[in-house]
């Protein structure tokens, strides 16, 4: 995962660099995890088969199963390899094959063999049939193949196709998906493509570590983690989403959290609240009414006049001591206590709402920003200088984006995490308010750097001379990993210090990434490219042939990296976010 | 559609010729219609059912047998697994249980069974299978038994 670059920074030196030009980055790979971390791969539709292959191979090499047995092992268990390896030590094999479905006969002398010349009652239409128009499955049971073949039919248009069942009473066994594919095919062609379809994309939908794109329109793709689902992602059409609940990366807010706040700014049920707090219901035309000033006697724009105090009807007279028709002289506590917390969980809304606001705001007028830095860029570049490399610029806003995102987001999180919609009762106001100052105080670290880092970005460094050049170069390298650490010790302070002792368990929250969201890398569409030889592996039966992307198994596409993507696009030399339309462009 | 008349029409000659052996089930298929059919059934014996006659109704979808028929009891029944009203049927063979091998004879049996053995756990006639389930067995074969010479029985002289 090392850059292309060579770093040349350690821990000591962060922030005074030799002034060689080397170390122009200045973002050190303090992540050391980083390097053992498998990254998300990109399934394609050309490598869906490779990526269901792997698993395949895996149980047909253990169980010294043929694939759709081990096909149909999987699908019971949701793909899980672990799982069913787990099953099969625990309670044995045939108790496993048993729960899936899965009959493996091994000696088939005892029944009769079916040819042409024998003849076969079908005890579904109760027809006598020569023996070549029936079929056996493995599980022994014999119909004529009209009846299975109508059988497989219904099963397939009831979305079943997965898992379909022997005919016969009571027999759990799964059918063979060869026969099902050939006997289909011969009467509906388009319903066996189906039918093989389904059985493909099950490693997608009955599979919790494989995900789609939740790209609109769908790019096509599936996204496989292979450790940690709680993570977020870069799918290869650019979408950046959190893996574990498909929405925008929302870190370090928790889904769980992202969810309630996208719904409570979508609905905006707080301007719901702000008209209980502040009006109060005519009792003739029921339109909430503001008091604008004056005495407690209210008139709606529909003639009633009301008691502001109990929102009660009374006449018109008003005198010093008494309203006509009407007497309510009690205060009520009560009610004045709960208007006093619905007006202070608005303002506390307010509050966060509008920096979330402000941040989101300002990440995107920087996305628009981008561009015009990059022409400084080349403007810079064309001068006679002695310093040639702007990649500081390049990581500069990388790192901005990155930070203003991870600063947007943090304020929905603290909304919630000293709010009392999840931790009312886990923890004392005097914990509470510890913790609001700590992480407070961070924020407010991270705040003012990000914009220091916005203002040396924004500067027409193009016009300057060498040095004030270099100045600022010095500037925002240091800004940048002084930024970069800010947000480590964030997340850090989320995950130990607040949510540590508390409900970690429906909070996860997708870990900080030094480089930005990790992008899958492409999977590669080969069948077994650690065995070399395909030809050995083929489905029984040339089943899947229509399937297969020919030529698509090419080596030049597999094990498209991180590097080779990096490359590509030009100048990044880190794997930073980029705001998304930028992504499209490039 | 050409497969299942066919394949009723063998159950219809079938029926025929096993009325004999089995005096339990009198199957009777509609004269204009090969998909509609009815039954009588014998209460099983040593149950609150023992003596009466209760009359099924079958509608058979155009996909039999690969799909399963309609059934329910025209005859007012309590049962925790038969609808008290509707006289639907809550039997795992009739929905995802079920398989092409069954015919509507075989239905009749596994129906009769399911009188003399309720599961109370999933109770369509929820009063019944409370009874049940609280372990009254006594006050459920009364309720059952008074039903049966209400509704089932043979009316007498």
């Amino acid at each position: 995962m090392e850059g292309e670059e060579d770093y040349g920074v350690s821990e000591e030196e962060e922030y005074i660099y030799a002034d060689d030009g080397d170390s122009l980055d200045g973002l050190a790979d303090n992540d050391d995890s980083a390097l053992q971390w498998a990254p998300p791969k990109v399934i394609t539709k050309e490598s869906l088969l490779a990526a269901q292959w792997e698993d395949l191979q895996r149980v047909m090499d253990v169980l010294s199963l043929k694939e759709h047995h081990a096909r149909t092992l999987l699908i019971h268990y949701r793909w899980d390899v672990e799982k069913l390896l787990a099953v099969l030590v625990e309670k044995g094999k045939s108790c496993l094959f048993t729960e899936s479905g899965v009959t493996v006969v091994e000696n088939l002398e005892h029944d009769m063999p079916l040819t042409s010349s024998s003849t076969i009652t079908c005890d579904i239409c109760i027809e006598d049939t020569s023996g070549d128009n029936a079929t056996r499955m493995e599980c022994g049971h014999c119909f004529c193949n009209d009846c299975w073949t109508e059988h497989f039919i219904i099963k397939i248009n009831e979305g079943q196709s997965r898992r379909i069942q022997c005919m016969a009473h009571r027999c759990s066994a799964i059918c063979d998906e060869a026969i099902v594919r050939n006997l289909v095919r011969r009467r509906h062609p388009d319903l066996a493509e189906k039918f093989d379809r389904f059985l493909l994309e099950s490693y997608i939908e009955d599979n919790k570590m494989v995900k789609w794109c939740p790209s609109t329109p769908h790019c096509g793709n599936a996204i496989r983690v292979e450790e940690d689902e709680f993570c977020e992602v870069e799918c290869s059409c650019g979408l950046q989403f959190c893996f574990s609940c498909l929405s925008e990366a929302h870190s370090p807010c928790s889904c769980l959290m992202w969810e309630r706040w996208s719904k409570k700014c979508h609905d905006e049920s707080e301007t719901v609240n702000w008209i209980t707090v502040h009006t109060k219901p005519c009792p003739k035309c029921h339109k909430p009414v503001e008091k604008n000033g004056g005495c407690n006697l209210v008139s709606c724009i529909c003639g009633q006049s009301f008691c502001w105090v109990c929102g009660g009807a009374t006449g018109r007279d008003h005198t010093w001591s008494r309203i006509a028709g009407h007497s309510c002289g009690r205060y009520k506590e009560d009610r004045e206590k709960q208007t006093e917390r619905a007006k202070r969980d608005l303002y506390r809304y307010m509050h966060y709402h509008n920096r979330f606001k402000a941040h989101t705001d300002s990440f995107k007028l920087e996305s628009k920003l981008k561009e015009s830095i990059l022409d400084k860029v080349s403007i810079a570049e064309e001068r006679e200088l002695r310093l040639k490399d702007f990649s500081w610029v390049t990581n500069g806003l990388n790192r901005l984006f990155r930070s203003r995102r991870v600063l947007s987001y943090s304020y929905p999180f603290a909304f919630y995490m000293f709010g009392e919609e999840f931790f009312k009762d886990e923890m004392t106001d005097e914990e509470r308010e510890i913790k609001k100052n700590l992480f407070e105080d961070q924020q407010e670290q991270l705040e003012s750097n990000v914009e220091k880092l916005s203002m040396f970005l924004e500067e027409p460094f193009q016009q300057f001379n060498q040095d004030k050049v270099m100045e600022i170069r010095m500037r925002v390298i240091n800004v940048s990993v002084i930024i970069d650490q800010l947000c480590q010790k964030m997340y850090e302070c989320i995950e130990s210090d607040l949510l540590g002792s508390l409900h970690l368990g429906t909070h996860h929250i997708a870990p900080y990434k030094s480089k930005g969201i990790e992008r899958a890398s492409e999977l590669s569409s080969c069948r077994n490219t650690k065995l070399g030889s395909t030809d050995e592996y083929l489905p029984c039966g040339g089943t899947l042939e229509c399937d297969r992307p020919s030529g698509s198994g090419s080596s030049d596409d597999s094990g498209c990296s991180y590097r080779k993507r990096a490359k590509k696009e030009g100048g990044g030399f880190f794997d930073l976010n980029l705001p998304a339309e930028i992504v499209d462009r490039n | 559609m050409q497969a299942s008349r066919a394949r009723l029409f063998k159950e219809y000659k079938e029926v025929q010729r096993e009325k004999v052996a089995d005096p339990d089930i009198q199957l009777v298929c509609d004269d204009t219609n090969i998909f509609k059919w009815t039954a009588l059934i014998k209460g099983p014996s040593e149950t609150p059912f023992e003596g009466g006659v209760f009359q099924l109704v079958f509608s058979v979808p155009e996909q039999y047998p690969l799909q399963p028929p309609q059934v329910r009891f025209l005859t007012k029944i309590f049962h925790p697994n038969v609808h008290f009203k509707t006289g639907e049927i809550c039997l795992d063979i009739l929905k995802n249980a079920w398989s092409p091998a069954w015919t509507l004879q075989s239905v009749c049996r596994a129906i009769i069974a399911l009188m003399a053995h309720p599961e109370p756990d999933s109770p369509l006639n929820c009063d019944s299978g409370n009874l049940l389930r609280s372990g009254d067995v006594r006050g459920y074969q009364s309720m059952a038994r008074m039903y049966t010479r209400l509704a089932a029985s043979p009316k007498k002289g």
